[in-house]
């Protein structure tokens, strides 16, 4: 019977440990880039943080991570075709509207740069967001007296409420343009809410309605534990 | 002399608590493991879209396309090789066009022929699983959820007195009881809670 001579063992034994070693090289360079990626990654964060507000708030809320892009976060999608699409704004208002692609076009559109701040924890920077400001929407239709919250509703029930005031701010839009292109799917095309002082979740996507109301409606994620004015600011997460 | 009683039989209650939880552990196998499977997808939630494979990618035709919306499409399908038929096409810009596809859309700039291909496929079983999970269908689901908490419910109550001795919850089973009850417990208390 051949047994395997000695010098043969120890040249296994060799190539096993220089097989080892290879692995564990690559494996220490490979976390080593992951977590290069991820500091410079959070140097952006680390940057925006430094930076304030003209209201004298940190631009980067407590908590958050700045990503350089919106990430999809689900939901269940409305349809994406802008022929299908059609707005109503309703409710405690004067003269309800409907507009639909063509006729949110023709609307005054502005473009601004917003920050945005989801609840799970990530914030883009200045998203270049198109589309009508819900204030001139307001006026349009005429709100009557007594109206507190806006419901924003977008496909398959989802709803969101804001305060009236963070409603009709400058900077909230029903957009359908990001960064110079037509919303994507998974951002709500064709049309979304965007309302920056708030956490995204308000921001409904597939947007269907604007309903002006007296008495507050919480909505769907409002209902299933999260805060019901979702500050970023002041860490409104969680009910 | 009197007459011998005979021997009272003990209520042997642990076999029916041991059927019980056998039984309706294997009642709870489908729901668990869409629940656990779910529970895991959502909560990383920030890392991923746990319902959709989202994708997007850039084609350069590198011409423009001029004329009528039907045309610009019918020449980007051909282009692109796509073998169907669109729902919709819709021109959202002077040199924009959109060509609504099943599960994608295609974003044409007419005036240099680039198009941002973008669409969603759904992530089957989870999909449906986070569906489940979420009760986003909402009606007779609610009724199979509160269903399947009362019988997790009694799943735990029934495997506390399951095993007798040291073993049981007189002995073993309690530290571990403590131990599972302190992980929440510990957590709200480190991190300072809601």
């Amino acid at each position: 019977m051949n047994t395997p001579k000695p010098k043969t063992r120890e040249v296994e034994n060799l190539l096993r440990r220089r097989s080892f070693i290879r692995r564990a090289t690559s494996g220490t360079v490979l976390a080593g880039l992951c977590g290069g990626l991820y500091v410079l990654d959070d140097l952006l964060t680390g940057e925006a943080k430094a930076e304030s507000r003209s209201d004298g708030r940190p631009r980067v809320p407590p908590g958050q991570r700045v990503l350089r892009a919106l990430k999809p976060m689900g939901g269940t999608p409305g349809s994406p075709n802008p022929s299908d699409f059609s707005l109503t704004v309703y409710g405690e208002v004067e003269r309800p509207l409907t507009l639909d692609f063509g006729g949110l076009l023709r609307s005054e559109n502005v473009e601004l740069e917003v920050d945005v701040h989801c609840v799970t924890g990530w914030t883009v920077l200045g998203a270049r967001f198109k589309g009508v400001r819900v204030r001139d929407l307001a006026e349009r239709v005429g709100v009557k007296d007594g109206v507190n919250h806006v419901i924003f509703e977008g496909a398959h029930g989802y709803t969101a409420n804001v305060r009236l005031g963070e409603a009709l701010a400058p900077d909230v839009l029903v957009a359908h343009r990001l960064d110079g292109r037509s919303l994507a799917r998974p951002h709500g095309a064709p049309v979304r809410a965007v309302i920056p002082s708030l956490y995204f979740w308000k921001s409904a996507k597939w947007l269907k309605g604007i309903k002006f109301v007296r008495r507050d409606e919480p909505g769907y994620w409002e209902t299933r534990g999260y805060n019901n004015h979702a500050d970023p600011w002041l860490e409104e997460r969680y009910a | 002399m009197p007459e011998k009683q005979a021997p009272r039989r003990r209520l042997r209650w642990r076999p029916w608590l041991r059927a019980t939880h056998r039984d309706l552990g294997y009642l709870a196998v489908g729901l668990t493991v869409i629940y656990a499977l779910s529970g895991i997808a959502v909560n990383h939630i920030e890392d991923w879209d746990p319902n959709f494979n989202n994708y997007e990618e850039t084609h350069e035709l590198g011409r423009a396309l001029p004329g009528e919306d039907a045309a610009v499409a019918a020449e980007v399908l051909r282009s692109l090789d796509i073998d169907e038929e669109p729902a919709d096409v819709f021109r959202v810009d002077t040199d924009e066009v959109q060509v609504l596809l099943e599960a994608r859309t295609l974003h044409v700039r007419t005036d240099t022929g680039e198009i941002r291909d973008e669409g969603q496929k759904p992530r089957l079983l989870l999909r449906i699983a986070n569906w489940l999970h979420l009760n986003r269908g909402k009606k007779a689901w609610t009724y199979v959820a509160d269903a399947y908490a009362v019988g997790l419910l009694t799943l735990a109550i029934t495997g506390i007195f399951m095993l007798p001795g040291r073993r049981g919850i007189l002995g073993r089973g309690a530290i571990m009881v403590l131990l599972g009850a302190a992980i929440p417990f510990l957590y709200v208390v480190l991190s300072g809670g809601p």
